[in-house]
């Protein structure tokens, strides 16, 4: 288990955030797809990917993110993400099974690797 | 919005209904100037007619220079300031534990028992004092004559610190944030805040009596590092009064972020408690 996915665990009896309890936090799991949808909004980012799956159909998978006020301050911007981008999403899978999770990464075909936590940076735009 | 009007709402007295009536309408129509100035006198006749303490308005005469000179001799509160996301949410020093009463630490206990997963912050409902401050999303503060206003970009909420001297209200309106005022005791703003909303919590799982209270002191402990030491009293569900020191940092660069929840909250708590996300994607 990543180290921010263990601080998240424990940060919740202390303090109140609301919960991962819908996601299975002890594992990580990977789907490659390429961008259907970003939603750029609170209270999370939505990243949606078409995934193939065994048919060679197309399903569309759901993976929460940090707030964009979050990543904001990051690195990210509302482009980061496009419809149409190549990626390969590691997940917390959601517990039910259902086609998603919690975003722990994307890594695109030349190998960058996004994640959404990390030092705070400079917010010189007014976003 | 010139003035903070308070009522003690008794049956059976008409004078002092009639006076809160008429203080009502200066803060509706005080920007008509001469309807202002007419039931202004008219307002402080009544009140002057009542009992002292049983309909109080606090007048917000306009700042003059040298309130906005006052201000800019406090310590440099400004800006946008952060908690750090991490295991300890800013929290700094040895951790204090809570100590319950035995009658909420059942309550917490049968709570947690229910097999409930999350609180209602799941469901886009502020999480109310003292739970926000932890939250990790940054907060503004914004000094100006007779208050401080703490702008927290968590469910983009106020909170309004009066430093004009007014008393606590004695008979709060139970409020997610509850009702503050502080005043300056050197470099440090100490801050009690009293009357909470029984939709919020202490701590997760852990409810309050409405006969919380806090005492917050916030001071800068260098150019970019905001202290805040808070202390919870409850006679009802804490044994002993919960003090914790929080750490926040300022970024200069920052502006403050708008955070709607329900913008697309695909979170959710079921009545029975249990967690949930909504997984299809709108177009």
């Amino acid at each position: 288990m990543s180290a921010i996915a263990l601080s998240l665990a424990i940060a919740a009896p202390a303090v109140a955030h609301h919960s991962f309890a819908a996601f299975d936090l002890t594992m990580q799991k990977t789907v490659a797809g390429s961008v259907k949808q970003v939603d750029w909004t609170n209270p999370h980012t939505w990243i949606w990917v078409n995934v193939p799956n065994k048919e060679g159909a197309v399903e569309a998978w759901g993976f929460e993110g940090m707030s964009p006020n979050y990543l904001n301050r990051r690195g990210w911007t509302k482009k980061t993400l496009q419809p149409g981008d190549e990626v390969t999403v590691t997940f917390r899978p959601l517990k039910d099974g259902s086609h998603g999770g919690m975003f722990v990464s994307a890594r695109r075909p030349d190998g960058t690797i996004l994640t959404m936590f990390g030092e705070p940076t400079d917010q010189t735009t007014n976003r | 919005m010139s003035e903070h009007v308070r009522h003690q709402h008794k049956s059976g007295n008409a004078p002092r209904r009639l006076a809160n009536r008429l203080s009502l309408h200066r803060v509706i129509f005080g920007a008509m100037s001469d309807r202002k100035i007419i039931l202004g006198v008219a307002a402080l006749l009544m009140a002057a007619a009542l009992p002292r303490g049983l309909a109080q308005t606090v007048s917000r005469p306009a700042p003059t220079q040298a309130d906005w000179l006052a201000v800019s001799k406090l310590p440099d509160f400004s800006g946008v300031w952060e908690i750090p996301l991490g295991p300890t949410r800013g929290l700094t020093g040895p951790q204090a534990k809570l100590s319950l009463t035995p009658e909420y630490a059942a309550r917490k206990k049968a709570r947690e028992a229910s097999g409930v997963e999350d609180d209602q912050t799941a469901n886009c409902l502020p999480a109310g004092m003292p739970v926000i401050m932890g939250w990790p999303y940054p907060m503004e503060f914004v000094l100006a004559p007779g208050k401080v206003t703490i702008l927290l970009e968590s469910f983009s909420q106020i909170r309004h610190i009066y430093t004009d001297g007014r008393p606590l209200p004695t008979d709060p309106d139970p409020k997610f944030n509850g009702t503050s005022v502080g005043r300056w005791d050197g470099d440090t703003l100490v801050a009690e805040t009293v009357g909470f909303s029984p939709l919020t919590e202490l701590e997760r799982n852990v409810a309050h009596s409405d006969k919380m209270r806090i005492i917050e002191r916030f001071r800068l402990t260098d150019p970019d590092t905001m202290t805040i030491e808070t202390t919870l009293t409850d006679p009802e569900a804490l044994t002993a009064p919960f003090t914790t020191t929080r750490v926040l940092k300022r970024h200069r660069t920052w502006t403050l972020a708008e955070y709607v929840c329900e913008e697309n909250n695909r979170n959710f708590m079921d009545a029975a408690g249990k967690a949930g996300v909504k997984l299809d994607p709108r177009k």
